[in-house]
């Protein structure tokens, strides 16, 4: 019985011992084995892909990715509460280009640059654009996100409709004006031009493309609000023509929605928009426009300098969680940066540009034809021309107002703005 | 057995040091500690933090959320500021508009319905649907319905030029009186329903007391209805106003507030100030206005209420 139990015990210690030892080895091929990570993500094109490739990064390391899906608003409202709270429901955030400043000024996130200098070389960092690092993060000196989706301003337009009214596709703002006005036929139902005209978020961050391409700004040089200025005032009055006399009549009660299925129903001759939604128009499923459609920079104004607007989404790391899971959540971004698993992103349609390797990529040239126009205008980007200080919010609430008051309610361009910088000085 | 009885009387007395009277008032006092801490909870805390909040300057986005107090500033602003003016008269406009048509209409409803027969059995179970749906679903499907590129009447009433052909939600003066008319689409039939109840609760020999008189239906409904219905009338016009005030869903998911300010309520107003700007200060002296708007207009009707209801008691 003893001698039984001896050889028992024996058996015991070296079976504990093998699993001990094949335990470890787990351990060391999954380093991160037992750990979750949440995510909040935007529900744009790349939040469905980052869920379907996290089961990747899990047989890799070992940590779940948790995806959760959320509309702009909640995403907000739900992250807000998250970083008030200190409730660390969410390890990471996908943090839009405009919170930077909110993010900076309150900590919300974890500061990022030591990380980034000490991880350089693994991120390949020379391949990332100096634009998407720059705008999508930087603030105050911190980086506070990082870069995985970056989006250029482009013009999406109809071939056979320029064709068929002889007109060049427009390489200047004035030009772009002109011809939206001559390519208009409402008895055909055919619009020049759309855009958001829906008040609020829709309409402002509209406005703002136009405004910037036409020489206006949210801010001067001291970082102070000039919402009246003359170029602001200038190019109102273009933007209120165009809706005129150049935009479907139910483009006034326009949001993103509404302004893209307008125009892959083809109703609408040229439209500015964001190159996350480019791959859509060359989708049989859902677009009447896949053999006439082309995108190409977005016009500015004569005399400016060549200027792209740029935005996107970065992930921030939540700065309330523990230092584990902050390590985690870095390794998560580095694995989803990584050349090839953002281009498998982008091969599934995300969208989400910011390497140089990626947007060269041969095959995913010859699927997306219009890549070397993000890549220029990722070149000459320009991520401010919505201020992305902690204000913007009520800045960009403060336009969505009085620009949607221009376009539908017949308010005066230089009084609506004169009114909107009267309430935009009391929030410096 | 008397002195039985008296015994045990007297023995729990002994050894509580209580009578009986402050053994009863203790006992209800127990039965009403998890009311009164609900309240508290969900109420009374609430609206208490909502009034101190009010006189501070505390937006949880900037300067790390802290806290400035600013006294009455919220209120100085809400009121001289043109948006928040706006928001006020916009409130206002829509609760009356509202409310006014739904008790004529319903009034209107109530008394075809009032003879009970099978038709008006079902004509009422049917009419009742709209107070089914969630204010905010109808807000969607009358938003589908007038979108100009594809609604079902927006469209044509755009085509044959009734309505401007940008939509009757994008006209700043069309979008208030058309969410005035989706509201008086949905709840008028509860309107109806409530002073049917009060119709068919009403004594029958007065009626036809006022018939044998050879009152005319004129007179029946001027002398005798209407002062008999107006406890009812009251009850069934300061629900529909509490509940109009404090609009949101509709206007919401429609307009957004727009055109420019042309329908931001109170409530579109406040909840883009708390949850969308954070700006707890600002938001919570907007929600505390708008309670106190419903509370006096309230007080107001149950004044109302009380006379008319002596008054129909005394007739």
């Amino acid at each position: 019985m003893t001698k039984l139990n001896s050889t028992a015990r024996r058996l015991g210690a070296a079976l504990l011992l093998s699993t001990g030892l094949a335990g470890a080895a787990f351990a060391a091929d999954k380093p991160l084995d037992g750990v979750t990570l949440t995510i909040a993500s935007q529900n744009d094109q790349f939040a469905a892909v980052i869920a379907k490739l996290a089961p990747q990064f899990e047989e890799k390391t070992g940590a779940t990715v948790k995806v959760d899906i959320l509309d702009y608003g909640s995403l907000l409202t739900k992250t807000q509460a998250d970083f008030v709270g200190h409730t660390k429901s969410y390890d990471m955030v996908t943090m839009d280009i405009v919170w930077a400043g909110q993010y900076a000024d309150n900590g919300y996130s974890v500061d990022l640059t030591d990380w980034i200098k000490r991880d350089a070389a693994e991120l390949q960092i020379d391949d990332i654009y100096p634009a998407a690092l720059k705008y999508i993060g930087q603030y105050d000196g911190k980086q506070v996100a990082f870069p995985f989706a970056g989006y250029a301003a482009v013009m999406a337009y109809r071939k056979d409709l320029l064709d068929a009214a002889g007109i060049k596709v427009p390489e200047t703002a004035e030009d772009f004006v002109e011809a939206a006005i001559k390519l208009t036929d409402p008895s055909k139902k055919i619009y020049g031009f759309v855009a958001n005209g829906q008040k609020g978020a829709a309409v402002a961050q509209d406005w703002l493309q136009y405004n910037a391409q036409l020489g206006g700004s949210v801010l001067n040089a001291e970082g102070k609000p000039v919402l009246n200025s003359d170029a602001n005032i200038a190019s109102l009055k273009v933007y209120k023509e165009l809706f005129d006399k150049a935009a479907p009549p139910g483009a006034v009660d326009y949001d993103w929605g509404g302004r893209e299925e307008s125009f892959r129903q083809g109703l609408v001759a040229m439209m500015e928009t964001w190159s996350v939604g480019a791959p859509g128009y060359y989708d049989p499923s859902m677009s009447n426009i896949v053999d006439s459609v082309a995108i190409t920079y977005t016009p500015v104004g004569k005399g400016l300098p060549p200027k792209f607007g740029f935005g996107g989404w970065g992930l921030a790391i939540n700065n309330d969680i523990d230092e584990k899971k902050k390590e985690a959540s870095w390794e998560f971004i580095k694995w989803l940066v990584s050349p090839p698993v953002h281009k498998e992103m982008n091969m599934l349609g995300a969208g989400s540009y910011i390497r140089k390797s990626t947007l060269a990529d041969p095959e995913l040239n010859a699927k997306y034809p219009f890549l070397p126009i993000i890549a220029k205008s990722f070149e000459n980007a320009d991520g401010d021309y919505r201020p992305r200080i902690p204000q913007y919010p009520e800045i960009q609430d403060l336009l969505g107002t009085a620009v949607n008051a221009v376009l539908v309610g017949g308010a005066d361009p230089k009084a609506a703005l004169d009114e909107a910088q009267k309430q935009a000085e009391k929030l410096f | 057995m008397t002195s039985i009885s008296a015994g045990t009387a007297s023995v729990p007395r002994r050894r509580s040091g209580l009578r009986f009277t402050d053994r009863r008032k203790l006992f209800l006092f127990c039965l009403a500690v998890p009311a009164v801490a609900y309240v508290i909870a969900i109420a009374v805390y609430p609206l208490a933090q909502g009034i101190v909040y009010s006189f501070y300057d505390y937006n949880l986005l900037r300067r790390g959320g802290r806290m400035t107090f600013v006294g009455l500033e919220n209120y100085r602003e809400l009121l001289t500021d043109a948006t928040g003016q706006r928001a006020l008269i916009n409130t206002f406009a829509f609760t009356f508009g509202a409310v006014v048509f739904e008790f004529v209409l319903g009034l209107g409803l109530a008394l075809l319905l009032w003879r009970d027969s099978r038709f008006n059995r079902i004509a009422l179970a049917f009419l009742l649907i709209p107070v089914t749906i969630t204010p905010l679903v109808v807000g969607l499907i009358f938003r589908a319905l007038l979108a100009v590129d594809y609604g079902y009447i927006g469209y044509y009433l755009a085509e044959w030029g009734i309505t401007d052909p940008r939509g009757l939600f994008a006209g700043t003066s069309t979008a208030l009186p058309t969410l005035i008319f989706i509201d008086i689409w949905e709840w008028t039939p509860l309107v109806a329903l409530i002073l049917l109840a009060g119709l068919k609760s009403l004594p029958g020999d007065i009626l036809e007391a006022a018939l044998a008189d050879g009152a005319t239906p004129a007179q029946r409904f001027r002398l005798v209805i209407l002062p008999l219905l107006l406890p009812t009338v009251f009850l069934a016009l300061v629900l529909r106003m509490m509940d109009a005030f404090r609009v949101f869903d509709s206007i919401f998911v429609t307009t957004g507030g727009g055109p420019a300010d042309a329908t931001n309520s109170m409530m579109v107003y406040g909840v883009k100030q708390g949850l969308q700007f954070f700006n707890i200060g600002y938001a919570s002296a907007i929600g505390n206005v708008t309670i106190l708007c419903i509370a006096f207009m309230a007080a107001a009707f149950a004044l109302l209420i009380r006379r008319a209801d002596v008054r129909a008691n005394e007739t």
